[in-house]
């Protein structure tokens, strides 16, 4: 029972201790050791927790002989399924860049890191701070081991297991350490020479093309140096000729052609030599296209490999106005040149200027590695914090078959106002400068000022305006309508004489259409033609010429000043009505329209003599 | 405070006087003693001396000038713009309060960018307001009452001498109505001049201290009110950045005791 009993116990107790390690990792590191007072140097912090919302909260460690220059962080989260259970595992990268305050020996106290609810120390480091100027002892560097090499989980790790020279002594081999890469993931095509005789030396190599591939020196020796191997039980020497990086572009099944070179054996002058030429063997690989699985919507194909992305402001304090630089790395195993990093995109308060791009490639462990770094400057227009967002990329990573994303954290940028100028009391360093500007004298006489409201503003304004034009309508109309009361009839008759006249005459129009029709008389429309001119004369001429003789007629139009003619002619029109009246059936409607016009054309001639009166 | 040293002021006067002094008299020794502690560089007696006198309910673009130079020297960037405004709201061809005004604003934090939203009105309005306004409003009244009474004499007596006259007077009329129209519109938009006061508040997107904040606006700015709400004011930058900052933190340029007319 106890036995079992303590079994149990010992077994909780490891299974805890190794879920708390495993649960979080915490560390910190300086890139040196050493460092000049004018220096600086980068503190990095990592923590890793196993969780995919949690976040480690970092306390930074009392850096009290350092400044701090910037500050960047990083973060990355990784995704795998382990017994078909998700594991996340979520990294926390922090950078501070340093400068020390003092010479000598420098301590950075632990960083505290809290995770629910629990906290976790780094260990403390020690720095050294050199005078200024002095450049510090080249020593190693305390960086962090390198890490496994992930990408060789499928690797073939032998170029020649499956290699059967049988009786040849020379042969040229082809070799690639992975036949089923994915679509960007990077193979390492290796060409050697196995030989069981003396070799002098190589001539004419060539390399097939490797069309489909973007491909990438890692090494090219410029002598042989054989290396010892025992290949089905025969001593061979094995060189190696070329190597390189390949990135395959699409997928699909690929050849690679042969390579082929001429070899020289033998020893120089003093024994046979002879030149021989040798092909290695084509090679098939099948490429894969990256999974539709979780593809994350948008993904670029070109972001294979393991990167990682941190983002940095210089200075993280500015004054408006004044530039910052904005700084995106991304670092990590892969072909750089195909990568697409996230844009920053418009941030409000702050303006952008157009991105600077550097790509570096280096090869590590047989490996290409890249770094990409964009730079772009930001100009705060506003003060306060501004904050710049964090940026994600999604990626393929090859050897854990999975996409995942890396992100960077938020900055914050403080922008405080710009120094205002020192206008007051200022003192001009130029002699006797009379620069215009300053402070005018005080006022010794006071003044007092009205502020009542503006006239436009007071309840009388706009009445008063509108005063005059009602006054001068009341004026206007009181006298029109003052004419209208007073109005006489019989001068009334006499304006509308002429307009009566003509009422009739247009009567007498309308008789002669109703005589075309027959529902009218001739008699009818004389009768209307004679009462129309001796209404006119009436009316306009005072001349009563119903109750005249055509002789007293005429002479009372001529005693008013008439034309003769004129006064011959009415009395012709109206002798010539008098006889259509009584005597009908003399007048046919032509002489009736002859009569209506001159009657007319009489009225106006009757008219033009009133008004000349 | 201000009431205090304005008792203290009062009676020091009446005690060297030993006698009642009118109330012009009386503001008048103020202000001589208020100048004389400025120029002996006794800024902050000199400033508790104006602002009394002020409190008084005293309207001089003088006092104005002096309070808005004191408080310069203080430091006190807004509270000096706010003053020298008043003084040119008062006296628009005040020369001394446009120098210390510009010299002001030389050294505002606030350095606006983009062309004026408005079209240039304000700068309109500034070049307006030395007009005679009140003037000519009265001018317009009077010509354009006797243009309409000339007018009314000619149709009852028709004479050519009263048609002419009734001509003249109304072109007169006109010209005043320009010149009080263009007074009018300068006077509307100073009475929704502000400066900001505190050295510096967040502009936000509401009335709420819990509203987002996009920008700042540091004493000595000048804007405009456009509403008001909760303890919070509207206010609109000349380029036409907007936000609602605390109403403490801007002053209108022409207080309320000033006018009677609705703001907004």
């Amino acid at each position: 029972m106890s036995r079992r009993t303590g079994s149990a116990l010992f077994a909780l107790l490891v299974a805890f201790a190794a879920a708390a390690a495993e649960d979080v990792q915490v560390s910190a590191r300086t890139d040196a050791d050493e460092v000049a007072l004018d220096g600086t140097l980068n503190l990095t912090i990592t923590a890793t927790v196993s969780s995919k919302g949690d976040q480690a909260e970092l306390s930074l460690p009392d850096l009290k002989d350092f400044d701090v220059v910037s500050r960047s962080q990083s973060e990355q989260v990784a995704f795998t399924f382990v017994n078909g259970a998700p594991t996340f595992r979520r990294t926390t990268v922090t950078t501070v860049k340093l400068a020390p305050r003092r010479e000598g020996q420098l301590a950075i106290e632990a960083a505290r890191v809290t995770y629910k609810g629990r906290a976790y120390t780094t260990q403390r480091l020690s720095i050294r701070a050199l005078p200024p100027g002095q450049s510090p002892a080249p020593k190693a560097r305390a960086q962090a081991p390198p890490p496994p090499d992930r990408f060789a989980e499928d690797a073939i790790t032998d170029p020649f297991q499956d290699v059967h020279p049988q009786s040849r002594d020379l042969v040229l081999r082809a070799s690639i350490d992975r036949e089923r890469p994915f679509v960007g993931q990077q193979i390492s095509y290796s060409l050697y020479l196995l030989a069981r005789v003396n070799v002098s030396g190589i001539d004419k190599l060539q390399l097939p093309r490797l069309d489909g591939f973007w491909s990438e020196e890692i090494e090219a020796p410029q002598q042989l140096v054989g290396e010892a191997r025992i290949i089905d039980g025969v001593p061979y020497r094995a060189f190696l000729l070329r190597k390189r990086a390949l990135f395959p572009l699409r997928a699909g099944k690929v050849q690679i052609d042969p390579a082929e070179v001429e070899v020289m054996t033998g020893f120089g002058m003093l024994f046979s030599r002879s030149s021989t030429r040798r092909s290695s063997q084509p090679l098939t690989l099948e490429v894969q296209p990256l999974p539709e699985t979780h593809k994350p919507d948008g993904f670029d194909a070109g972001n294979v490999g393991s990167w990682t992305l941190t983002a940095s402001v210089d200075p993280v304090a500015v004054a408006v106005g004044q530039p910052v630089t904005f700084k995106l790395v991304a670092q990590g195993r892969g072909n750089v040149r195909n990568l697409a990093l996230p844009k920053l995109g418009q941030i409000p308060g702050l303006r952008s200027y157009d991105a600077t791009s550097n790509d570096k490639e280096a090869i590590e462990q047989g490996q290409v590695t890249g770094m990409r770094t964009v730079e772009q400057l930001l100009v705060p227009e506003r003060t306060g914090a501004i904050e710049i967002p964090s940026l994600s990329m999604d990626l393929f990573d090859p050897a854990q078959k999975a996409y995942r994303t890396v992100r960077t954290g938020p900055i914050r940028l403080e922008v405080h106002a710009a120094p205002a100028s020192a206008a007051i009391g200022s003192q001009a360093q130029a002699q006797n400068l009379l620069a215009a500007g300053g402070l005018r004298p005080i006022r010794l006489r006071m003044t007092r000022a009205s502020v009542a409201p503006p006239p436009w503003t007071r309840g009388w304004f706009w009445p008063l305006l509108a005063t005059g034009p009602l006054a001068v309508a009341l004026v206007a109309g009181t006298g029109r309508l003052r004419r209208l009361l007073a109005r006489d009839p019989a001068e009334e008759r006499v304006k509308k004489a002429r307009s009566a006249a003509r009422a009739r005459l247009r009567g007498a129009e309308t008789l002669l259409d109703e005589q075309r029709r027959g529902n009218a008389s001739a008699s009818d429309f004389h009768a209307e033609v004679a009462r129309a001119l001796t209404g006119y004369l009436t009316d306009k001429q005072g001349i009563a010429a119903a109750g005249m003789t055509r002789e007293e007629l005429g002479r009372a139009l001529l005693e008013r000043g008439h034309p003769p003619g004129t006064v011959r002619a009415v009395l012709a029109v109206l002798d010539e009505c008098d006889r259509a009246r009584f005597a009908p059936g003399g007048a046919d409607l032509t002489s009736q329209e002859a009569r209506l016009e001159r009657a007319g054309r009489l009225l106006g001639e009757l008219d033009k003599v009133r008004r000349g009166a | 405070m201000r009431r205090v040293a304005l008792a203290a002021l009062c009676a020091a006067s009446a005690a060297q006087a030993g006698v009642s002094v009118p109330p012009e008299a009386r503001g008048n020794a103020l202000f001589d003693q208020a100048n004389a502690a400025y120029l002996s560089g006794e800024t902050s007696r000199a400033v508790a001396g104006y602002e009394a006198l002020l409190e008084e309910g005293l309207a001089s673009p003088e006092l104005e000038t002096n309070l808005g130079a004191a408080y310069l020297r203080q430091g006190k960037r807004g509270l000096s713009a706010l003053h020298l405004e008043r003084a040119l709201f008062l006296d628009p061809s005040d020369d001394d309060a446009r120098a210390d005004l510009l010299e002001v604003r030389r050294g505002n934090v606030d350095k606006l960018e983009g062309e004026a939203e408005d079209g240039g009105a304000e700068a309109l309005a500034r070049a307006l307001a030395p007009l005679p306004g009140p003037a000519a409003a009265v001018a317009l009244v009077a010509l354009w009452s006797l243009g309409w009474g000339l007018l009314g004499a000619n149709v009852l007596r028709p004479r050519t001498a009263l048609g002419t006259s009734a001509i003249a007077c109304f072109l007169l009329a006109g010209a005043a109505a320009l010149v009080t129209v263009g007074s009018a519109a300068a006077h509307r938009l100073t009475l929704r001049r502000a400066v900001v006061v505190a050295q510096a508040a967040p502009a936000r997107e509401g009335p709420s201290d819990r509203a987002a904040s996009h920008f700042e606006v540091h004493e000595g700015t000048a804007l405009r009110i456009e509403d008001e709400d909760q303890g919070f004011r509207r206010v609109k930058l000349a380029n036409g950045l907007t936000g609602w900052v605390p109403a403490t933190a801007v002053e209108p340029v022409v207080p309320p005791g000033w006018s009677n007319q609705r703001r907004l």
